[in-house]
């Protein structure tokens, strides 16, 4: 039976093209990485062949989720009391990298500029970034920020959460073990 | 008699209508009844018809962001359950959790879920947010859907954020009280932004309460709007697909 969709009308009442198969012609083949049309591009039906793939990811996702609920459980420590402060007292560890910057830099700064700026710059970006290209050699500058960004948000979380220890002070010893002994403490 | 089989069986009669009844197409066996199912079909219709294949690569999209609707589905299914036991009074909540965690039957894997699920999920829109960021998936017509996706993101973190009072022990409310006092450092508006969220100087019952009806009702709700309108974005200017 012919498909419906080839050469036929697509929802929006446009005469859809046939996918052609892509002929390389002699730019194509010395630039392959330019943004293709869309009738260049191999398409399929997203059902079943996309709503598959969803449904295994979910499934695969849902297993691992119930193996490591089985196996660890969420922490809940003695009802709370206001009277007695843990040492330290730490924010919840996606919030830990603020509480790391308020450590090294003035409350103004840490608590309000920095998260201010990195939330504002975050939903400016599409507009800032003038440039259209898509291809990693032509964004250079953007991804090389990006990813400074990224890694300085990723070690101050690592660093709050696994080199700080009493008063949130450095302490290697909750990596390291202390010495003397044979497992951390 | 030139009877089909269906006519000739009632019973198979009856199971024909109402397949057709729910569905209108039959089984999926060629293009054309998979183009019907994704059109007629009411939770399929948030994909489009057909998309491009080097879109739906696991190894470009990397199924960040329908793993994150799938952990906030999976976190509003298991938050139902545990609604069922949780009564926010600083008086009970601890006592219900407890049980929870050690009383009733499957309560420690419903909670130990709703908890690994949340983490997993700051984590896999913060990871989509890296992917589209890195493949320019940003660039226009797509820029309001970036500024969408970062609401979507803050709401994610104060999602997790106000669930972690809830249990109501020492973790929880320090936690809290250490989040909390990061708002007072802005000026003017700080203390009273913390008050507010508070509704009160420290952590007490109006904190909880606060924190229940936000991490409930308020924020879900929010953030579910704000998904809706980021898959609808994503329909209607389509999949970015390969580089």
């Amino acid at each position: 039976m012919a498909t419906v969709v080839e050469g036929g009308r697509d929802p929006r009442g446009t005469v859809t093209p046939r996918p052609q198969a892509p002929v390389p012609g002699p730019e194509l083949a010395s630039t392959p990485l330019v943004i293709r049309r869309r009738e260049d591009e191999e398409t399929v039906v997203t059902f079943p062949y996309l709503v598959w793939r969803e449904f295994l990811a979910g499934l695969a996702a849902f297993c691992f989720l119930l193996l490591v609920s089985i196996q660890i459980n969420a922490p809940l420590l003695s009802r709370a009391n206001t009277s007695i402060t843990p040492n330290p007292a730490k924010a919840p560890w996606y919030f830990v990298g603020l509480q790391e910057l308020l450590e090294r830099f003035p409350p103004i700064m840490a608590g309000v500029a920095f998260p201010s700026f990195v939330i504002i710059f975050m939903i400016l970006t599409p507009y800032l970034d003038r440039n259209q290209s898509r291809r990693p050699q032509d964004r250079k500058v953007a991804i090389v920020l990006f990813t400074i960004y990224m890694c300085l948000a990723v070690a101050f979380v690592v660093i709050g959460e696994f080199f700080r220890g009493e008063a949130f002070n450095w302490d290697w010893t909750l990596i390291l073990g202390h010495p003397g002994l044979s497992s951390p403490v | 008699m030139s009877a089909t089989p269906d006519q000739a069986n009632p019973v198979r009669a009856f199971v024909a209508q109402l397949w057709g009844s729910v569905f209108r197409h039959g089984l999926p066996t060629n293009d054309k009844v998979a183009a019907r199912t994704a059109l007629t079909n009411f939770f399929l219709h948030i994909h489009p018809v057909r998309v491009k294949k080097s879109a739906v690569r696991v190894s470009y999209t990397l199924c960040l962001g329908g793993l994150s609707f799938f952990l906030f589905i999976l976190l509003t299914i298991t938050g139902l359950f545990l609604m069922f036991y949780y009564i926010p009074s600083v008086d009970t909540a601890y006592q219900n959790v407890s049980d929870l965690q050690f009383v009733a039957v499957f309560g420690d894997i419903i909670r130990n879920m709703h908890r690994w699920a949340a983490h997993a999920m700051v984590i896999t829109v913060w990871l989509h947010m890296a992917r589209v960021f890195y493949q320019g998936a940003y660039k226009p017509p797509r820029e309001f859907n970036w500024v969408i996706g970062t609401f979507l993101l803050l709401i994610t973190l104060l999602l997790s954020f106000s669930g972690y009072l809830l249990p109501w022990d020492q973790l929880a409310i320090w936690a809290i009280t250490v989040g909390t006092n990061m708002a007072k450092y802005a000026p003017i508006v700080g203390p009273y932004t913390r008050y507010l969220l508070l509704g009160g100087d420290q952590v007490a019952q109006g904190a909880l309460i606060r924190f229940y009806v936000l991490h409930v009702i308020a924020l879900p709700l929010v953030g579910f709007l704000l998904m809706v309108v980021h898959f609808w974005r994503v329909r209607k200017d389509g999949f970015t697909g390969g580089l």
